[in-house]
């Protein structure tokens, strides 16, 4: 075999603290080592150019680069072996930079570490195998969790693009919160009217598979095939029976049991019930844990007035399989509860706030389903308790939020816009109404946002204050918020009709388990990373898997919005080609020494494990052994670490060649 | 013993089992593993407390499943266990070694067993792994012989001597195994007695690349023995053959027993006790201790 070495300086990256023509030297020593050189840069054409001439020149079988760490220029070299005519696998990268010249600074004792780095890339290359690239098909369908805007928007501009969607939501209408917000800032254009046409397409469009009231049970595969089971819960409604007329929910007995959770538990809904008229589906869901046929087997109302005999209580749940090449998550967020009892460890409640406690105390979104036409006061403000018009509110922006001793360091975004739209829209509803809000900065970077804050405070007299507030107490039915203006430099005491708290925006419940059951990455507050923070922040690490809304960090709608747009774009373009090539660094068993223990299987995090009988020249089976499906494994070696016998070989990383690393050490 | 025979005889005249995997009395105070498939000599079998090998160990052995294959049907194996034998045979299902179907374990309500042939069975003399044995009830069987009895006083010396090499320092506890250690000739009996040592190339014998040195070297020696324990932590059910049959008196089950402890401590998980309970190796819970993370 005939080696080339190419050692590059990294301009004065490795060469400051190495001795690159020394190194160049020495490997040219080694056997095996036809030619070897240093040069300036080897990643720039030049220095490729170089690579490629002396491949051709001393006929070479492989080559090893000393330079930066393959994450950087792996490909390049390789690519340039391919052109020159060898096998791109027959490249090792020494790394010069990151393990040698960057993190010492003697430069004798450097050079010395970097000669046995090549030495040891220079053994390994002598036992590399030529590998090709695998091949495997793209199934060009995109399944998207989370039925909010962002869901709704990723779905569209898939299947707008030709491809099928498989929609998944667990609530039993799509929609999300922004079906719940009265009007939307900047504009103060009316949720609902803007956003249920989107709904409406998503609903009638051929290319969506739309599939509310379900979740995500469990998903395999890779990118390009996954395989993704999903449990449709059951509604105890025929879907394909039912024409939502409604009989069944305006006949329900149960009137008062049940909170209206869409309402956000600012009324009460019946044991039957569709979320909002709006719903799409408008197909109700019968809830189990109140409806008294489920308690007694009697009542039966509903069963009594379908004319269609679309109520079924024997239904049951139940499970679907869907393969899609690319999946998308939209599962948005939820706001921080604020009641001592948080419920969740992780983050201490505002006890002091009186949440849960006052019921004129609300948080953002009960606030939003006040002022919302369709809301529980038809979008006349009124106090929860006495259903009077308040004349004065105070709101409290960052509760929960930018607060570390509650739990929580980062800023949820979006309540200095809705706490200033939230005081306009009291203000245009009550004009004899004041309007006060306990603010630490406003933060209105957005298109037309600045301006809209300062309308609140210009137009709409809107009262900030900037400080927070310590504690609130009832007293002769007024609510006392005592908190500090930090501008004038004095306590403040302001005696409200009622308080709306700003609360924090965390992920949604279950975005955890659902992380794990995809396969992705999340912060320690539940939101999903992203690939890249900034090169890639609507991808996960996990290929395949986009990143839509809040479920990645506090968003707003036309955040979301785009983010979804993007997060569908990632998926098209996965879609553009028939096969994806993977790289050939994969797992592979020797049936001859597998004993069949299985451990493999059970550490597989990627499900590539299989079992393979293996059979006499009779035809018989004579022994179960590990197979490993290629199209599945990804190379990760944890399989290769568990076998006790060793019958596991990880191509490019075996067993021999790690070996032959360690004995040039 | 006459119901055992008689238990034996029926399962090979009823044609339900291939062979009977079972202990013959040899002497007076030693008995030996025997493979029956003959009605007829069935006589012989025999359990008592010399009954010390762990016949698990058979049931994975390429021979003797041939024997199972008869006529394109699989019959049955039947093998006369100890309670904590049955361990063993809980690990090797669990490992997909063998099929609970097609395994009739006979196994009995057990005392003890005397630490090596030849002596006296009294508790001077009782087996280490029965002092603290809590399974005198074998936990799966399709058959259960023998008379509940007292199993005789004897005093734990072993957990001593591990707590004793625990509080040694570094160097002189390092000192002491390459002692231990310095006496392993590579015969490999620990290695062929170990039901749980079932790979049809053990990593010992893997050549290419040769990881392990495979003289009597020093470093060949502690190789062979770290790997072998690690191999066996969270697997190992504590049978003890391994220490009876090395000819070098290697503490082997003292390492054994230390790595079983971890397991414990560290993961509540006992080798060998529940069919249902996921192997320690190849499970994860997120309650799982992770202060062994770096």
């Amino acid at each position: 075999m005939k080696i080339g070495v190419f050692i590059c300086h990294c301009g004065e990256n490795i060469s400051s603290t190495v001795d690159c023509p020394r190194v160049a030297d020495v490997c040219r020593g080694y056997s095996g080592v036809e030619y070897s050189v240093d040069y300036k840069y080897m990643c720039s054409d030049p220095g490729q150019n170089l690579i490629k001439n002396a491949i051709h020149k001393y006929d070479l079988d492989a080559i090893v680069v000393g330079s930066c760490s393959p994450h950087m220029h792996e490909r390049t070299f390789r690519n340039a072996a391919v052109s020159a005519g060898i096998n791109p696998f027959m490249v090792e990268i020494a790394n010069l930079r990151e393990h040698c010249s960057w993190v010492h600074d003697d430069i004798e004792a450097s050079s010395r570490k970097a000669i046995e780095l090549m030495r040891m890339a220079i053994e390994k290359v002598k036992r590399d195998k030529p590998l090709t690239k695998i091949k495997v098909p793209v199934t060009k369908r995109v399944l998207v969790i989370g039925g909010g805007i962002a869901g709704i928007q990723a779905a569209l501009d898939t299947a707008n693009a030709g491809y099928e969607v498989v929609l998944v939501e667990k609530e039993p209408s799509i929609g999300g919160h922004m079906s719940q917000l009265s009007e939307t800032f900047p504009t103060l254009d009316c949720s609902q009217c803007i956003l249920t046409p989107r709904m409406v397409e998503v609903h009638q469009h051929p290319k969506i598979k739309l599939m509310t009231y379900s979740e995500v049970e469990r998903v395999e595969g890779f990118i390009g095939n996954f395989k993704v089971t999903i449990k449709k819960k059951a509604r105890h409604i025929n879907e394909d029976k039912c024409s939502g007329c409604g009989m069944c929910i305006t006949k329900c007995p149960i009137k008062k049991k049940a909170y209206n959770s869409f309402e956000e538990d600012l009324a009460f809904r019946p044991a039957v019930y569709v979320p909002f008229p709006q719903a799409i589906p408008n197909i109700p869901v019968i809830d189990e844990t109140v409806c008294t046929y489920y308690k007694t087997g009697k009542c039966g109302m509903c069963l009594k007035v379908c004319d269609r005999e679309a109520i079924d209580f024997a239904q049951k749940d139940t499970m679907h399989v869907a393969d899609v090449g690319a999946i998308i998550v939209a599962t948005g967020f939820k706001l921080y509860n604020i009641e001592k009892k948080s419920g969740d460890s992780k983050y201490k409640g505002y006890g002091e706030y009186g949440y849960g406690k006052y019921r004129d105390v609300i948080d953002g979104l009960q606030f939003e389903r006040i002022a919302s036409a369709s809301g529980p006061t038809s979008g006349e403000i009124k106090r929860p308790s006495d259903g009077r018009v308040p004349k004065k509110i105070a709101f409290i922006q960052c509760v929960g939020s930018r607060d570390d001793s509650k739990g929580i360091s980062y800023c949820s975004k979006i309540c200095c816009m809705y706490t200033a739209k939230q005081a306009m829209l009291y203000r245009h509803k009550v004009h004899d109404g004041e309007a006060y809000i306990f603010y630490m900065d406003i933060r209105a970077g957005g298109k037309m946002y600045e301006e809209f804050v300062r309308r609140a405070i210009e137009e709409d007299k809107v009262k900030y204050i900037r400080g927070r507030v310590s504690r609130i107490y009832e007293e002769d039915g007024k609510y006392i918020v005592k908190g500090e203006d930090t501008l004038a430099g004095m306590p403040v005491e302001i005696d409200a009709d009622m308080v709306v708290l700003a609360t924090a925006m965390i992920p949604q419940d279950g975005a955890e388990s659902l992380a794990r059951t995809i396969g992705i990455p999340y912060d320690k507050y539940g939101f999903f990373n992203e690939a890249h923070p900034k090169l890639r922040p609507v991808e996960s690490t996990t290929a395949g898997v986009f990143l839509a809304g809040a479920c990645q960090s506090p968003k707003d709608i036309p955040e979301s919005v785009s983010m979804a747009s993007a997060a569908a774009s990632k998926a098209i373009i996965l879609f553009a080609n028939d096969t994806l090539e993977r790289e050939p660094v994969v797992a592979k068993v020797n049936e001859d020494i597998c004993a069949g223990c299985f451990y493999c299987m059970k550490v597989c995090p990627y499900g590539a494990v299989e079992v393979k009988d293996v059979k006499d020249m009779n035809g018989i089976v004579y022994k179960e052994v590990a197979y490993i499906n290629q199209g599945v494994c990804q190379g990760c070696g944890t399989c290769t670490a568990t076998c006790l016998s060793k019958s596991i070989e990880l191509a490019g990383f075996n067993n021999e060649e790690i070996f032959a690393e360690i004995a040039a050490l | 013993m006459n119901e055992l025979i008689k238990h034996a005889r029926e399962l090979l005249e009823s044609g339900e089992v291939a062979a009977v995997i079972g202990y013959r009395q040899v002497s007076a105070k030693r008995t030996k593993p025997v493979i029956i498939t003959d009605p007829e000599e069935t006589s012989a079998l025999v359990f008592n407390e010399y009954c010390l090998n762990n016949l698990a160990v058979y049931l994975t052995k390429a021979r003797i499943k041939l024997l199972c294959k008869k006529n394109d049907k699989v019959l049955k194996l039947a093998i006369t266990a100890k309670p904590c034998d049955v361990h063993s045979i809980v690990a090797l299902i669990q490992e997909n070694q063998i099929d609970r179907d097609t395994i009739h374990i006979i196994s009995f309500n057990c005392h003890g067993v005397a630490k090596d042939f030849g002596f006296d069975f009294n508790g001077d003399n009782l087996a280490s792994k029965c002092i603290t044995c809590e399974t005198h009830k074998p936990l799966y069987y399709d058959k259960l012989f023998g008379e509940v009895m007292e199993t005789p006083q004897a005093s734990d010396t072993a957990i001593a001597r591990i707590k004793e090499i625990e509080s040694m320092p570094h160097n002189e506890r390092f000192e002491f195994f390459k002692g231990e250690f310095d006496k392993c000739i590579k015969c490999y009996a620990c290695r062929a007695v170990c039901p749980l040592c079932y790979c049809q190339r053990c990593i010992t014998d893997k050549t290419i690349p040769c990881w392990i040195e495979t003289s009597s070297h020093q470093r060949g020696n502690f190789a062979w023995n770290v790997i072998r324990a690690f191999h066996l932590s969270g697997r190992c059910t504590g049978c003890g053959e391994c220490d009876r049959a090395c000819p070098a008196d290697i503490p082997l089950s003292l390492i054994n027993r230390k790595m079983s402890m971890e397991a414990k401590n560290l993961f509540s998980f006992v080798s060998g006790r529940s069919l249902e309970t996921p192997t320690l190796v190849g499970s994860y819970n997120e309650k799982d201790n992770d202060e062994l993370f770096m």
